[in-house]
């Protein structure tokens, strides 16, 4: 259990959240000359990283809305929140 | 506007808690990220859309709750309105609004149902089960949050100092109902 401070709404308990993974995928310009092999790796794979790792998160019980959190996976610390669209902190 | 017989709009009343359904009472969200639409609202309404997160605005008529930042709940402060004046005032902001695409309407008249809890205690009942922290939202009158309570998605109103009006989704509204005054009757 942590806290989330919603750039839209202020700070929430994390149950009012989910994530929604890895954040800054970017998806293939044409996925139709991929491989299955690349596909997959672009639907599928994962990073998982035991340290900071970049998410996208959802106020799903709040103002529904979309935004990027850099997190520690190993401790939920939060390092940084930041909305859609933003560029993410260079330094952590 | 459904024409329903409520199981739960009787007035329950506990040692410092009263709790009661409100109904029906119009509701409208409404959704815009244009520019106009606040000069829009303020003239149909005379209630400007509240820019800041987790407040409201409202007059002797209407209520209108910031639920996100291109998302407000207008509600009635009249329990007495008739249906045909419910569906005026939807049409009114429908043709404003939706039709000259300035944003959307939606009536969820009956898609929330609005309870209304007062006294002394209702903060301790609704945190037994909610992650949120009420201590800035109940000295702040005409606040607004949505959050969750017995893992019910619901929307809170600070309409006054112990004074609130809960909005919950129909299907949802009995079993928090039931909820509310099992936990009433410990407190």
């Amino acid at each position: 259990m942590f806290l989330i401070n919603c750039p839209y709404c202020g700070e929430r308990d994390q149950t009012e959240f989910s994530c929604g993974g890895e954040a800054h995928l970017e998806r293939p310009k044409q996925p139709t000359e991929l491989s299955d092999d690349q596909w997959a790796e672009y639907l599928f794979m994962r990073k998982n990283i035991k340290g900071i790792q970049y998410e996208r998160w959802n106020h799903t019980h709040g103002c529904r809305k979309w935004f990027n959190i850099v997190r520690d996976t190993s401790n939920d610390k939060i390092h940084a929140v930041y909305k859609i669209g933003e560029k993410p902190p260079v330094k952590i | 506007m459904l024409n329903f017989s409520s199981p739960i709009n009787k007035e329950k009343s506990y040692s410092e808690i009263k709790i009661i359904e409100i109904e029906p009472v119009a509701k409208i969200n409404l959704r815009s990220s244009k520019r106009e639409f606040s000069t829009k609202i303020g003239k149909l309404l005379s209630i400007l859309p509240p820019a800041e997160a987790n407040t409201s605005s409202g007059n002797e008529n209407f209520n209108l709750l910031w639920l996100s930042p291109d998302e407000w709940l207008v509600y009635s402060n009249n329990k007495q309105q008739s249906l045909e004046e419910q569906i005026k005032l939807e049409e009114i902001l429908f043709n404003e609004i939706s039709n000259l695409n300035q944003g959307a309407v939606t009536n969820v008249s009956d898609h929330w149902v609005m309870i209304n809890l007062k006294g002394n205690k209702i903060y301790d009942l609704l945190s037994k089960s909610c992650p949120y922290n009420f201590n800035e939202f109940k000295k702040k009158k005409g606040s607004v949050t949505q959050t969750i309570i017995n893992h019910i998605d619901v929307i809170l109103h600070n309409k006054d100092n112990n004074d609130l009006n809960l909005f919950v989704r129909r299907s949802f509204a009995e079993d928090l109902w039931l909820w509310l005054n099992d936990g009433a009757r410990f407190i």
